[in-house]
C-alpha cells in the first residue's frame, strides 16, 4: 500500500472508527433519568435471588432485574406466553417430554466484580445452572416443585446431595442439557404441557454461577446482590423501607408495539406507547409503607404514583366498580380485573365428623355449603370487591368457563332439609347431633385478624341457620399451615391464586397425590382423581381438557370437599402523569412497559418520544 | 463504688439467663414453626424437615436453648430466617432511624415536661394549673393512633407542612424533613403524663422545710425552682427516664410503621409476623440488658445529684 493509498483508507477509516467509538460510548437504554416512577408496596420485600425469595414484592423487583427464557404479552387477555430471552417458543417434540429453546444471542449480564470486568453473555448453561439451583437441598428453595419430579436426572443430583455430598453443577444429565452456547433442551420425565408457564415463573430467571457464587451466603443465597439481563439495576436498598431501581444502561430494549385486546382501554394504551423505545422510566423508588391510610394520603399528595387499593381501602377511592368524582377529575386511573385466584371453604375430607365419602357426611359438608352467603361475604367484608367463583379455575386463566355456573346455592331452607333427610336431628337445645346420636361441633379455624374474625361471623351465622354447634380456633399463619399440611384441620377459608395461567395450577389442589403438600381438604375422590390424570396428558386449551375439567367441577360440587367462595378484584390506581399502565394479571412489574409525562409539556405523552432517545 | 458497679454487673447473669430462658419458652410455645412457612405455597413433609434441620429446629430443646445461650455470649444471633441478612446488620441499620426519632424527642419530651411541670406547680391550685391538669387528663385518654391518624392527615395531608411518610439518606433530612411530625407526635403523646408525674415530684418538693429556709434567706424564686427544687425532685424523673430508655426503641412500632420509618420497633413488629425466631431473641436480649444497663445509670445519677444517696 502506497502512502496515498493509506491515507484514503484513513480518511475513511479514521471517521468510521469515530463513528463506532461514539456508537458504542452511547447507552441502549431509551430511558430518561427525569422519568421517575414511585411506587408503593404495602409488605415489606426480603430480598432478590430468584430462587430464595418467595413474597410477592420481592418478585415484583426480580422481574426486573432478571430475565426469564420467556414472558407474557402485556396486553393480551388471557396471559398468552411471548419470548423473552428465548428467540422464540419452546420447540415442543416427544409429545410433550422434550423442549428445546433457543437463546438469543448478544444478551449481557450488567457488569459486576464477580465477571472481574469481562462483559459476560447469558447462554444456554446460565439456564441450566439456574434449574439445578431450585433443587439443591442446600438452597432450600420454595420453588424446588417447579423442577422436582419433573426433570430427567435433577433429582438424583438432589438425592445425592442429600445424603451430604456437595451439589453437583458440573455433572451432566439428560433432563437439562446445553446443547450449544445458546440451545437449551431440557428432557421430562413425563408429558408435560405446562412447563412453558414454569419457564416464564421468575424464580427459573437466568443467574450467572459467578455471581451467585461471588455473593452467595451460607444457604448458597445471594439475596443482596442482584445480577440480571433485565432493563433495571438494583442502584440503592434499605431493606423494609426502601428500593431504589434504575435503567439498565446496557439493557437491549425493545419497541412498544403490543396489540389491543377486548378491553376498550387498550387503544388509550396505544396511543400513549405505540412505537416508544422502552424502558422510558429511567428510575424506579419504591417505598414500603403498610399502613393503608399513610399509602392512601401520599397517594393523594402525589408521593407515589402506583398503589394496590385493597379491599378495605376500596370506599376511600371507588364507587363500586368507577373511581369516585373527585380521583376521576383529577385524571387518576384504575386498572382493574378480577385476579387469576380463588378464594374457597374447604372441609378436611378425612376428619371423622366432616369428612369422607358416605351418604350422610356428603349431605353435612353439602348442607354447610349451602348455609353460607357468599353475597353477604362480598358486600359486607369484601367491600363489594370481589365476585362470587362459580368455577374453579378463575378468570384469566386458560381453562376458565365465564358461561359456567355452579349447582351450589345459598339455601338455607334446603340445607336444612338435606340435614333433616340424612338423619341430623335437632335437640331440645335447638342444635343438631350427628345421625349416631353424638354431638356435632363443627370446628372452623381462622387467623386471628380483621378477616379471620369477619369469616368467623359470617360462619356462625350460617351455623346458627343450621342448628349446628361452632366452635372458633384461632391459629396464627404458620401454625395454620402446619396443622393444614398434617389433615388437623376440620374446616378453613383458603386462597390460591395463580402461579402460572393454566387451569392445572388450580386444579392439582384436590388431587390425592398432593395431601400434605397443597391438597388442604386432604380430599382423596376416586373419580376426580382419574380425570385429573388424564388431563395432565393434554394440552392446554384443548377442547378434551376442557370437557374434563367441567367433569371435575361438578364433581367437587357433588362431593363438596369445597365451597367455592369469590375472587377478588385487583384495583391498581395510577397518577395521570403514568402512561401506558395496565395491571398484568400475572406479571408481577409493569415498570418496563410505562411511560411518565414529565414537565408541563407533557414528554412522555407524546406518541414516538421515545425514538428519539 | 467500683465494687457496687462490680456486683450490679455480676447480678445481671442470672437475670439474662431468666430473660433466655423465659423467650426461648414463649417463642417454643406461641411462635410458630417457621419451616412451614419457608417452604413456600408447595412443599413436601422432606423439604420441610430438610428446612427445620438447617434451621436448627429438629433439635431437642436443651440443644436449641445451649445454642441460644452461646449466641447471646458470643453476641452473634446469626441470620435472619426470612431474609438471611445477618442480625448484627439488621440492628445496626435500624438503630439509626430509631435513635434519629428517639434522642430528639426523649430530650425535647423531659426540658418540656420538667419546664411545664416546675411552673405548673409553682402556681398550683391557680386556673392555669386546674386547666393544664384537665387539658392532661384529656391528653392523656386518647390513643397514640388517634394522634397518630389525626396528624397526619391534618398536617401532612392537608396542611402539607410535612410529608405524609418517607425516609431519606441523610442525617439532617431525616432529622429536619421525616421525623418532625413524628416527633410531634410523641411529644404530644408523651408530655401529658410526663408532666402530671413530675408536676407530683415537685409538689412533693416544694414543700419541704429547706424551701421555706431558702425564702427566709431572700433567695430568689428562680435560684429556687431550678435549683433547690428541681435538683431533690431530679431523682425519682431519672428513675422515670431512665426506666423509659430501653423500651422506647420497641414503644415507637406505631410512629415508624405510620411514618415508614425503618427503625428497630417497625423490625420487631415484621420480624414477630415472620415468626424470625433469631431477629426476635436478640432485640429482646438487647433490650433485657439495656434496661439493666439503664438502671445502673440511673444508681449511679442518683449519687451524682444527690451526694446523700450512698450506693450499697
Amino acid at each position: 500500500m502506497d502512502a496515498s493509498s493509506f491515507r484514503r483508507h484513513l480518511s475513511f477509516a479514521l471517521p468510521a472508527a469515530l463513528l463506532a467509538l461514539v456508537a458504542v460510548s452511547q447507552p441502549l437504554s431509551a430511558a430518561d433519568p427525569g422519568k421517575v416512577i414511585r411506587h408503593a408496596f404495602p409488605a415489606a420485600e426480603t430480598g432478590f435471588d430468584p430462587a430464595g425469595a418467595q413474597d410477592l414484592y420481592s418478585a415484583q423487583i426480580e422481574q426486573v432485574i432478571f430475565e426469564t427464557l420467556l414472558s407474557y404479552d402485556y396486553l393480551a387477555r388471557p396471559a398468552k406466553l411471548v419470548p423473552l430471552t428465548a428467540e422464540a417458543l419452546p420447540q415442543v417434540t416427544d409429545d410433550g417430554k422434550t423442549y428445546t429453546l433457543k437463546i438469543r444471542k448478544g444478551i449481557y449480564f450488567t457488569p459486576d466484580p464477580a465477571f472481574n470486568g469481562k462483559k459476560r453473555e447469558l447462554v444456554a448453561e446460565d439456564f441450566v445452572y439456574t434449574l439445578k439451583r431450585l433443587i439443591d437441598p442446600k438452597l432450600r428453595s420454595p420453588w424446588a416443585w417447579l423442577v422436582e419430579d419433573k426433570i430427567v436426572g435433577l433429582d438424583e443430583l438432589a438425592e445425592a446431595a442429600k445424603k451430604g455430598a456437595k451439589f453437583a453443577y458440573d455433572k451432566k444429565i439428560p433432563g437439562l442439557e446445553a446443547v450449544d452456547r445458546y440451545t437449551l433442551r431440557i428432557r421430562l420425565k413425563q408429558t408435560d404441557f405446562n412447563l412453558p408457564f414454569v419457564l416464564a415463573h421468575e424464580p427459573t430467571s437466568a443467574v450467572a454461577r459467578e455471581v451467585i457464587e461471588k455473593y452467595a451466603d451460607e444457604s448458597g443465597r445471594a439475596m443482596s446482590n442482584p445480577v440480571g439481563t433485565g432493563p433495571f439495576v438494583l442502584k440503592d436498598w434499605v431493606r423494609a423501607s426502601k428500593i431504589i431501581l434504575e435503567a439498565n444502561p446496557g439493557y437491549r430494549g425493545f419497541v412498544w408495539d403490543f396489540k389491543p385486546g377486548s378491553d376498550p382501554e387498550d387503544k388509550r394504551l396505544i396511543a400513549e406507547m405505540k412505537g416508544k423505545k422502552m424502558p422510558q422510566v429511567g428510575r424506579v423508588e419504591i417505598s414500603i409503607i403498610e399502613e393503608d391510610q399513610a399509602r392512601l394520603l401520599a397517594f393523594e399528595k402525589g408521593e407515589i404514583d402506583i398503589m394496590n387499593m385493597e379491599a378495605p381501602l376500596a370506599p376511600n377511592v371507588l364507587d363500586g366498580d368507577k373511581l369516585k368524582p373527585a380521583f376521576a377529575k383529577r385524571g387518576v386511573k384504575l386498572s382493574r380485573f378480577v385476579d387469576p385466584e380463588i378464594t374457597y371453604h374447604y372441609w378436611n375430607m378425612q376428619d371423622p365428623v366432616v369428612g369422607g365419602l358416605t351418604k350422610e357426611k356428603i349431605a353435612l359438608r353439602r348442607a354447610m355449603a349451602m348455609a353460607f352467603s357468599v353475597e353477604e361475604e362480598i358486600r359486607i367484608v369484601r367491600n363489594g370487591q370481589a365476585v362470587e367463583a362459580q368455577y374453579p379455575i378463575p378468570p384469566g386463566v386458560v381453562g376458565h368457563d365465564a358461561s359456567y355456573r355452579t349447582s351450589v346455592k345459598y339455601d338455607p331452607v334446603a340445607a336444612n332439609a338435606l340435614l333433616d333427610r340424612f338423619g341430623y336431628k335437632k335437640g331440645a337445645d335447638g342444635f343438631r347431633t350427628l345421625p349416631d346420636g353424638k354431638p356435632l361441633v363443627v370446628k372452623y379455624t381462622s387467623r386471628p385478624d380483621t378477616l379471620g374474625r369477619q369469616q368467623d361471623e359470617l360462619w356462625a351465622k350460617a351455623f346458627a341457620l343450621l342448628g349446628i354447634r361452632m366452635e372458633v380456633q384461632k391459629l396464627r399463619f404458620p401454625d395454620q399451615i402446619k396443622a393444614e399440611k398434617e389433615c388437623k384441620i376440620m374446616m378453613r377459608t383458603a386462597s390460591w391464586i395463580a402461579d402460572y395461567p393454566d387451569a392445572d395450577n388450580f386444579m392439582q389442589l384436590l388431587h390425592s397425590k398432593n395431601i400434605h403438600q397443597n391438597n388442604n381438604a386432604c380430599a382423596t375422590i376416586p373419580e376426580y382423581d382419574k380425570l385429573y390424570e388424564q388431563t395432565i396428558r393434554l394440552p392446554a386449551s384443548s377442547p378434551e381438557r376442557d370437557k374434563l375439567y367441567h367433569e371435575m367441577a361438578k364433581i367437587i360440587e357433588t362431593y363438596a370437599p369445597w365451597r367455592l367462595d369469590i375472587s377478588r378484584y385487583r384495583n391498581q390506581i395510577v397518577q395521570p402523569q403514568v402512561l401506558g399502565y395496565k395491571k398484568h394479571p400475572i406479571l408481577h412489574s409493569e415498570w418496563q412497559y410505562i411511560d411518565v409525562r414529565t414537565g408541563s409539556g407533557g414528554s412522555g405523552g407524546d406518541a414516538g418520544t421515545g425514538e428519539g432517545h | 463504688m467500683y465494687a457496687y458497679i462490680i456486683r450490679r454487673l455480676w447480678q445481671m447473669i442470672p437475670t439474662i439467663l431468666g430473660v433466655i430462658v423465659l423467650v426461648f419458652i414463649l417463642f417454643n410455645w406461641v411462635g410458630g414453626d417457621p419451616a412451614y412457612v419457608l417452604a413456600g405455597k408447595i412443599s413436601s413433609a422432606e423439604q420441610i424437615a430438610n428446612i427445620r434441620k438447617q434451621l436448627g429446629v429438629d433439635q431437642p430443646y436443651y440443644v436449641q436453648l445451649w445454642i441460644f445461650i452461646k449466641q447471646v455470649l458470643t453476641v452473634d444471633f446469626g441470620a435472619s430466617w426470612s431474609t438471611n441478612e445477618t442480625v448484627s446488620h439488621i440492628l445496626a441499620t435500624r438503630l439509626g432511624p430509631s435513635l434519629t426519632l428517639l434522642i430528639p424527642w426523649l430530650i425535647l419530651s423531659t426540658l418540656i415536661s420538667i419546664g411545664l411541670a416546675l411552673a405548673v406547680a409553682y402556681v398550683r391550685g391557680s386556673l392555669t394549673d386546674r386547666a393544664v391538669m384537665i387539658s392532661c387528663t384529656v391528653g392523656l385518654s386518647i390513643s397514640i393512633l388517634v394522634y397518630i391518624i389525626v396528624f397526619q392527615y391534618v398536617f401532612a395531608y392537608k396542611l402539607g407542612w410535612f410529608p405524609v411518610q418517607g425516609w431519606g439518606d441523610s442525617f439532617r433530612e431525616n432529622l429536619l424533613l421525616y421525623s418532625s411530625l413524628p416527633i410531634l407526635i410523641l411529644l404530644v403523646v408523651s408530655i401529658a403524663p410526663d408532666l402530671r408525674l413530675f408536676r407530683t415530684f415537685v409538689l412533693d418538693e416544694i414543700n419541704q422545710d429547706y424551701v421555706r429556709t431558702g425564702r427566709a434567706k431572700g433567695l430568689s424564686e428562680n435560684r429556687i425552682m431550678w435549683l433547690h427544687v428541681l435538683r431533690n425532685a431530679s431523682i425519682p424523673i431519672i428513675t422515670h427516664v431512665m426506666a423509659q430508655l430501653p423500651g422506647l426503641l420497641i414503644g415507637a412500632f406505631l410512629v415508624e410503621r405510620f411514618f415508614s420509618i425503618p427503625g428497630i420497633g417497625r423490625e420487631v413488629i415484621l420480624a414477630v409476623e415472620r415468626s424470625d425466631f433469631p431477629v426476635i431473641k436478640a432485640i429482646t436480649v438487647y433490650v433485657a440488658v439495656a434496661t439493666m444497663v439503664f438502671n445502673l445509670l440511673a444508681d449511679l445519677m442518683y449519687k451524682a445529684v444527690d451526694p446523700r444517696v450512698q450506693l450499697k
